[in-house]
């Protein structure tokens, strides 16, 4: 699941534009590169925006844009100190409103991160979500997400991740093998509905996503991490391949492909066989793949390789034949 | 001021943005289309100005997507003649509250919001109610950094539907109900969207019985269309309206299953939203049975259903398909 940064459009570069001026009035003189941090954009992206700011105005009076009718800023400061110092100022005093889409985007977002221990303080949450509506332009849009408890889990990784120390749990991998683990922390990831911890494996010698759900007998530490995890990147997709991954081909009925859109390849191809969709994913083992497949009955099947094939074939026989007592 | 001929998109929104702040009677259409940066370059004194024009809506319609309220005053004279009518931007439904500014926690917390959103039209609007969040310059205290949440909305129907909801249009579209082998043709109005269990619901208005209904996003199968019909929505939390009827679904409708200790079912049906235990019978709660049918064949083995026989049924017709699936060498 690679993520592409989106390319600017002129609806981003104008809220920019909207939400610079307020900036610049309320810190009077500032670096470029202080904006640019701030901001999350590159020097030049603020050097240019400032130029388009201090030519921009009304029409005023005469139509014809004079020179009070437009922003001004300090020339000499901005191109010999790279400081931002505004001095005439046009229309804008404050921060614009959020749209109802984009309240509705945040709302829906807190919705989602119920489970954190940042938002366990429900009095906090409610006056942030009414806040947010009263800075709506206009009434937020109806979406909605489902709240979760809070996860103890989550609250324990959380402060283990910040005060640098090691953690300690029984992990019961996709094998179903049940191991005791010693985990440097580094972040805690989400998917829809799965959250994971991710981390530097002592066992393994390697950085490794754990499921939170399949975590259990979690004890914190007092040791510090090893930074062993700094030593390495880790990647953005959360299922790292292997080098002794095995390739597996499924076809997958075309309506199902987001559903395993996860374990494809990021620009992996698709064939098209007859009315359904061929793609290859790479698997480490064929546990996690035999629950997988199964678990989509009718929309996906493995092609190859045969031990695969069997693999998923025995799986769900035994599964069936729990119910050949009682189907009679 | 440069009277160059292409002016940037974004400043002549910008310009735009600042002409109808500033003014209080509103602007005609012909001054600001005579007298703005970025249309005046463009504009036939006298001449052809249908194109500009069309830009112009084009922009109003911008500037509200993105919160920008802008009026339209009719000329009290001449209602409905647009050449006369005017606009502005009303500086208080232009402007944040003063009381809505958000502390260093807050502004931490709402940063991870927006992160919630990395794809589709979602995340581009999450993404510009960060940099408006930015203006307001709280810097965010730094204790959620450790955190990388992820929200998706794959289904193909989801951003039709929104904008229909926006839009407050009536839509058609084809939808397989559970049990059901072919799709029927639904037209409903479309009143709020929402995530439950991992699985995105349209809660909607069926208009020929005036009753509401929920319809999971994954069963509808053809594309969304929108008809002509306008409705106007009933008021109230409509996503919460809709979630808490789902929730009493879910709330009535149980299953009973046995689970093997120490597997994965036992650890993951476990921690799943309400179940109870009893030794190692778990009662699991659910809205759509198939689904639950779905959720249960991938834990083969480990699980077998006690009760409803449906439930039981449809497991074992799902697993007796994949081993037919997978039976014989067709290795290719």
């Amino acid at each position: 699941m690679a993520e592409r940064k989106r390319q600017p459009q002129a609806r981003d570069k104008l809220t920019f534009l909207l939400s610079l001026v307020p900036f610049l009035i309320d810190h009077q003189r500032v670096s470029v590169t202080e904006v640019a941090k701030v901001f999350d954009v590159t020097p030049d992206e603020v050097r240019s925006a400032v130029r388009l700011i201090a030519m921009s105005g009304i029409p005023g009076d005469t139509g014809a844009y004079q020179h009070d009718d437009l922003f001004d800023i300090a020339w000499d400061a901005f191109e010999e100190n790279d400081e931002i110092v505004l001095t005439h100022l046009i229309a804008i005093d404050d921060a614009p409103r959020f749209s109802g889409r984009e309240t509705a985007a945040l709302i829906a977002g807190l919705q989602y991160l119920s489970a954190l221990p940042e938002t366990r303080d429900n009095q906090a949450l409610a006056s942030l979500l009414a806040k947010l509506a009263r800075g709506s332009s206009s009434a937020p849009q109806p979406v909605a997400v489902e709240s979760k408890e809070t996860d103890g889990a989550l609250a324990l990784f959380r402060d283990a991740v910040a005060r640098g120390v090691q953690v300690e749990f029984d992990y019961l991998n996709a094998a179903g093998v049940r191991e005791r683990r010693r985990v440097d922390p580094v972040r805690i990831e989400s998917i829809d509905t799965d959250w994971y911890l991710r981390g530097w494996c002592h066992l393994r010698h390697a950085v490794r996503t754990f499921r939170l759900d399949r975590i259990s007998e979690l004890v914190v530490t007092a040791e510090t991490s090893t930074g062993s995890a700094h030593s390495v990147s880790i990647p953005d997709t959360l299922f790292e391949g292997g080098p002794d991954d095995v390739a597996v081909t499924l076809d997958v009925v075309p309506a199902a492909l987001s559903l395993i859109e996860d374990y494809l390849p990021p620009a992996a191809s698709v064939e098209s066989v007859g009315e359904l969709r061929r793609v290859s994913i790479r698997v480490s083992h064929y546990h996690g793949l035999k629950r997988l497949i199964a678990g989509l009955p009718g929309l996906v099947t493995v092609v190859a390789p045969a031990e695969a094939r069997r693999a998923v074939a025995e799986w769900a026989a035994a599964g069936a034949a729990r119910y050949a007592d009682s189907t009679h | 001021m440069a009277t160059k001929q292409n002016v940037p998109a974004e400043e002549r929104l910008f310009s735009l943005v600042l002409a109808l702040l500033e003014t209080d009677l509103g602007l005609t259409k012909s001054d600001i289309l005579s007298t703005v940066q970025g249309y005046r370059q463009r504009f036939a004194l006298g001449g052809d100005n249908s194109n500009l024009e069309r830009q112009f809506e084009r922009d109003k319609d911008d500037l509200r997507e993105l919160g920008v309220p802008l009026e339209t005053l009719e000329s009290p004279g001449e209602p409905g003649n647009n050449q006369l009518s005017r606009y502005r931007i009303p500086r208080e439904g232009y402007e944040l509250p003063d009381d809505v500014r958000f502390t260093a926690e807050e502004t931490a917390l709402l940063g991870l919001a927006a992160m919630v959103w990395r794809e589709g039209e979602f995340s581009a609007e999450s993404s510009r109610a960060l940099l408006k969040l930015k203006g307001l310059g709280t810097e965010a205290s730094e204790t959620v950094l450790s955190y990388v949440p992820r929200l998706r909305a794959r289904d193909e129907s989801f951003e039709p539907l929104r904008s229909a909801i926006d839009r407050r249009r009536r839509v058609a579209f084809d939808y397989i109900k559970p049990g059901q082998s072919s799709p029927t043709l639904r037209t409903v109005d479309p009143l709020a969207l929402f995530l439950f269990q991992g699985r995105w619901h349209c809660y909607a208005l069926d208009p020929a019985t005036d009753t509401r209904k929920t319809f999971l996003l994954r069963r509808i199968v053809s594309t969304v269309s929108t008809t002509g019909t306008e409705f106007v929505p009933p008021s109230g939390d409509l996503a919460d309206e809709g979630l808490q009827e789902l929730l009493s679904l879910w709330h009535e409708r149980t299953a009973t299953v046995r689970v093997d200790p120490g597997t994965d079912a036992d650890t993951r049906l476990r921690k799943r939203r309400d179940t109870t235990v009893d030794g190692h019978t778990f009662t699991l709660h659910f809205v759509d049975l198939a689904l639950l049918a779905d959720e249960l064949c991938a834990y083969g083995p480990e699980v077998t259903v006690l009760a409803p026989s449906e439930l039981a049924e449809l497991v074992t017709r799902g697993l007796d398909s994949v081993v037919a699936a997978h039976e014989g060498a067709q290795d290719g």
